[in-house]
């Protein structure tokens, strides 16, 4: 797997969709790809937000934190972005992401990530969008949920 | 020093300069002999004057002395020499002609010799003077002592002076006898003549030392001015970060340009001045030939004087002028010089000074122990106003003493006072029946430590930093050139320099307790473990690179250790974590270049880009059938980085982060690629070797550009051992090469224990890599060894390349290990947070059993650890007891070593 991959994989996310390639061939550049083992985590709930992932290969494990111990919330696979809202609000983890099976992810600097961001304006406006539809689409949840 | 600059030549260079005196009036009757040589030369040989009655032969060396007429005439043959023939004259004329050039060029050689070395003796003499000034400057006058003032005065302002001083006396010696004895000869010809000349003269010498005042003035003008320019230099560096804060830029620009405008101004003063007094001084010399034709003829005319005596008084009169103008400029220097030095003797003037440091001279060195009493305290702060007024109190040593003072500088004052910082404080201070400030600086400086806000470090090693304090004296010789060592002594002796010798041993081990080297280091970092450096300390070790010859233990396990960490690796199911450096196989978490050399280049030519210009390693892979291969690999890199890093601003971090190719290179890599895709392969040389450069740090599993292939990497491992033969037989020493059952001395420790690198693609690799290379250096017991390594670790200018943290734990245990008997702690846990700052406390109470620690502390909280608390307030000390130091009970249980891990590259 070469950077080329990668970027394929980064605009199957929804929040790079619309990002020019060689922006997004920066960005790739720019990360990091890791391979965790099964049963490895990426990060634990309340750690300080360090970076961001990008599922390529594998499957992960969203876990919360509860009084009777870990309880798996949702799973994760191919091309989902995981932890950016993290680096985005700088607030410390919500959730707890555990490789399912070796899995093989992206890892993308918080730093890096938020120059990227100061820099063109263009991927700042993709992150906004992605994340304005998200709380459009919380709102009708919320208005389905009340009515 | 001496007031006057003469004086202090004198003082200290008279039998040298009487020497030389000697010396050069010796030489005058040589130099004299070679100048008429050539005119016999010409007029008794070649012309045939000495023939020319006929005569055969004519006498060759022969030694008469002619008297002058009005000494009666005649002359004393001595020697009535050798008959020769015309040719066997000229021969032999020409041979004592190039005797005497070599006579006299030898005697020129020894006067310049000894001149200059007389010079540079007085020098070192005055340089060294000036040092051992500095180091007595006292308090108040270092508050306005700029360092950068003081650094140029001792090493430029002082320079000119030693050059003049192998001129100070001879050169009017021998100018004046010169000139004195033209001006003798005309004398002897015509009385008034030379009056005349000598009312010139007199008149030259009383009017141009006048006119040359105002050049002195702004000669010392001069002075000032560039050296405060260097001070502000100096200032401006020192405070380097205010500026870029504050964006003064401008103003300091600003601010230099106008003091060079300010110099610039002085300087055209003194040019015009100086050529004026020149112009003035080269008019009167003229002015007495003048005089000689004008009024010595007329005379010649009216017959009053012989025309024969005219001629001969002028052509004397020519060999005048040249010593006297020498004279005047010797003078002018002469004064020059003696300003400077004024104004060095006053930069260093008696009342900035503090007492003579005596030499050291064996002293009773009893610890200090007994009651500490002070009486009748009283210390005024620096505004005049009272801070502690007659205060009492006593103290049975050793103890632990808390000085609180919250609010107030009271407590940090005290502390300076028992620290023998402050020496101005009314009332006594007694410790057992000495009196403190009557203590000798030795017994302070051995017997008590203080510690401020400000830890100060010399660039060096940490150990060197650590081990500061217990310099006091050379203890012995080391091996040392004998013949050397009695000239550096000589030498240190004709110049009052001091005879120690750095290179000497100059701890006591037996004084504090210890053996040797080995036993210090221990000590040193079990102390800096205790106040939580450890951990800094071992990585220091790990990044250090290792000493066969001093670390011998431990070069000797490097190898054994190494195995040990990847027997770890595979049976952990950690295999993966690192990737071995292996000759048969391509290594993907390496650069291109370590896989090429499969080595660590020492020699910058081997390093970074300059390898692809390296004409021994082009050789190599151009064999190894790479050069085209790797060219277009860099042809691929710098297409990828200008996609990619195009929009970038130049100077964007990322850039500096990420790029092979930096964002001012950008368009030439652009313009290269532009023209590669116009006509194909034709590429000049440099292009091609920036091309080449690019792969060199390319590394597959980190950069992911997919460009090696199972056949290139085989290609690059085969080209390894080609490298390695070219570099060998062209004996390049360049590159020490990966050899898995040696130590690489050019690599960190920590690459000699991984042996390879670790994997960028596994999560947390680093860390899991960190942990695991501790637990090996743990289990073989190796820590020490490490950290040992660690002290070599170099603190950089005022040990900027520490963390404050560890620049405090420096400055705390280059006290500790003097085992000092009061230990005085004013600040200097400020740069911890106040878990680590009581954390260490505890070490140091612990640590301090048989000694007594002063720690001023601004509030009550840590208070209670201690034995007394002492408090001010109002001027006042109360000391109370505490009943039952609370910290005994406080205590934890030793903690074990601190664990260290820490990130490993």
């Amino acid at each position: 797997m070469t950077l080329e991959t990668e970027v394929q994989s980064l605009r199957q996310v929804p929040m790079f969709r619309d990002v020019d390639p060689a922006r997004l061939k920066l960005l790739a550049f720019t990360s990091e790809r890791v391979q965790f083992a099964a049963g490895q985590r990426f990060f634990s709930q309340g750690d300080p937000s360090d970076a961001a992932y990008v599922l390529l290969d594998g499957r992960a494990s969203v876990l919360l934190n509860t009084p009777t111990g870990d309880i798996q919330v949702a799973q994760l696979s191919g091309n989902a972005l995981v932890g950016e809202m993290g680096i985005l609000s700088d607030t410390p983890r919500s959730a707890t992401i555990m490789a399912a099976e070796p899995t093989t992810a992206l890892r993308i600097d918080k730093r890096v990530f938020l120059e990227l961001l100061a820099q063109f304006p263009q991927m700042s406006l993709a992150v906004m969008r992605e994340l304005a539809q998200r709380l459009e689409r919380t709102n009708a949840q919320l208005v389905a949920q009340s009515s | 020093m001496e007031k006057s600059l003469f004086r202090y030549i004198w003082t200290h260079s008279k039998r040298d300069q009487l020497f030389i005196c000697f010396v050069v009036l010796l030489s005058q009757p040589f130099y004299f002999i070679s100048l008429d040589l050539p005119r016999r030369i010409v007029n008794e040989a070649i012309q045939g004057e000495a023939f020319k009655d006929g005569n055969a032969t004519a006498p060759f060396l022969q030694i008469h002395i002619d008297w002058p007429q009005w000494l009666g005439g005649g002359s004393l043959h001595l020697f009535d020499g050798f008959q020769v023939g015309r040719v066997g004259l000229l021969l032999g004329l020409s041979s004592l002609f190039l005797f005497f050039v070599v006579v006299n060029n030898g005697f020129k050689y020894w006067i310049n010799l000894a001149k200059g070395v007389l010079g540079e003796r007085m020098l070192r003499r005055m340089r060294f003077e000036l040092f051992a000034m500095v180091l007595r400057f006292t308090p108040e006058a270092l508050r306005t002592v700029k360092s950068s003032e003081t650094a140029t005065i001792i090493k430029d302002e002082v320079e000119p002076i030693g050059g003049f001083i192998g001129d100070a006396f001879i050169t009017p010696v021998l100018l004046g006898m010169q000139a004195l004895t033209a001006l003798v000869f005309i004398m002897v010809q015509n009385v008034w003549l030379g009056l005349m000349a000598l009312g010139v003269i007199a008149v030259q010498f009383t009017i141009i030392p006048k006119l040359r005042r105002e050049l002195l003035r702004l000669g010392k003008q001069r002075q000032l001015a560039s050296r405060e320019l260097a001070g502000r230099i100096g200032e401006v560096l020192d405070g380097i970060e205010v500026v870029h804060v504050h964006n003064a830029y401008a103003w300091e620009r600003a601010e230099i340009g106008g003091r060079l405008f300010g110099l610039f101004s002085i300087r055209l003063k003194i040019y015009n001045r100086k050529f004026a007094v020149k112009f003035l001084n080269n008019f009167l010399s003229q002015v007495t030939p003048f005089l000689f034709y004008a009024i010595g003829g007329y005379f010649a005319l009216r017959g009053t004087l012989d025309i024969g005596q005219l001629v001969a008084v002028i052509n004397a009169y020519r060999e005048l002028p040249p010593p006297l103008k020498e004279l005047i400029d010797w003078d002018q220097q002469r004064l020059d010089v003696q300003v400077k030095y004024d104004q060095v003797t006053q930069h260093f003037a008696e009342e900035r000074l503090g007492p003579m440091i005596e030499s050291q001279e064996e002293i009773e060195d009893e610890p200090l122990a007994g009651p500490l009493v002070a009486e009748g305290l009283s210390i005024s702060g620096p505004h005049g106003d009272m801070i502690i007024e007659d205060a009492s109190f006593s103290l049975e040593l050793p103890t632990n003493v808390a000085m609180i003072s919250p609010g107030s500088p009271a407590a940090s004052i005290m502390a300076r006072v028992l620290a023998r910082r402050v020496p101005n404080f009314g009332g006594r201070i007694c410790i057992g029946d000495r009196e403190l400030v009557r203590l000798p600086p030795a017994v302070v400086g051995r017997r008590v430590a203080y510690a401020g806000v400000d830890p100060i470090l010399f660039p060096g090693s940490i150990r060197d930093n650590l081990i500061y304090g217990l310099r006091f004296r050379p203890m012995g010789q080391t091996e040392e050139d004998r013949r050397e060592m009695a000239q550096r002594i000589a030498e240190a002796a004709r110049t009052g320099n001091p005879f120690e010798s750095i290179s000497d041993c100059w701890i006591d081990y037996e004084r504090v307790g210890l053996k040797d080297e080995q036993d210090l280091d221990r000590v040193l970092v079990t102390l800096l473990e205790r106040v939580e450096m450890g951990e800094a300390i071992y990585l220091f070790g790990l990044a250090g690179q290792i000493d066969p010859e001093r670390h011998t233990a431990l070069a000797e396990r490097v190898v054994e250790a190494r195995r040990r960490l990847q027997e770890n690796f595979r049976s952990n199911g950690m295999a993966d974590l690192v990737e071995p450096f292996d000759m048969g196989r391509y290594n993907e978490q390496a650069t291109v270049a370590e896989n090429l050399l499969f080595g660590v280049p020492i020699s910058d030519e081997f390093m970074g880009r300059n390898l692809a210009d390296n004409p021994l390693f082009r050789s190599a892979i151009h064999r190894a059938g790479l050069t085209d291969k790797l060219t277009r690999m860099g042809l691929e890199i710098a297409e990828t980085m200008t996609e990619i890093f195009q929009g970038l601003p130049p100077g964007h971090s990322l850039f500096a982060q990420f790029s092979f190719i930096g964002a001012e290179e950008l368009p030439e890599f652009q313009a290269i690629l532009r023209r590669q895709s116009r006509n194909g392969h034709n590429l000049k040389r440099d292009e091609r070797t920036r091309l080449l450069s690019l792969p060199l740090a390319y590394v597959e599993a980190k950069h992911r550009l997919g460009l090696l292939d199972d056949e290139l990497r085989q290609q690059v491992v085969e080209a390894r051992s080609l490298i390695r033969e070219t570099l060998e037989k062209a004996d390049a020493t360049g590159v020490e090469f990966y050899d898995p059952e040696r130590i690489c001395m050019a690599a960190p420790l920590r690459d000699n224990l991984l042996f390879g690198r670790v994997n960028y693609q596994v999560a947390d690799a680093r860390h899991r890599v960190a942990e695991a290379v501790a637990a090996v250096v743990r289990e073989l017991d190796l820590l020490e060894d490490v950290a040992r390594i660690g002290l070599d670790h170099e603190v950089g200018a005022a040990g900027r390349l520490l963390s404050p943290q560890e620049r405090a734990s420096v400055n705390l245990v280059r006290c500790l290990v003097k085992r000092p008997d009061i230990l005085i702690i004013d600040g200097a846990l400020a740069p911890f947070d106040e878990e680590r700052a009581h954390r260490i406390l505890q070490a140091l109470l612990d640590h301090l059993e048989q000694q007594s620690l002063f720690m001023v502390l601004s509030n009550d909280r840590q208070a209670d650890a201690f034995d007394v608390q002492m408090r001010f307030s109002d001027g006042r000390i109360v000391t109370e007891k505490a009943a039952d130091p609370q910290r005994r009970a406080k205590t934890p249980a030793m903690e074990p070593a601190p664990s260290v891990a820490g990130e490993v590259a």
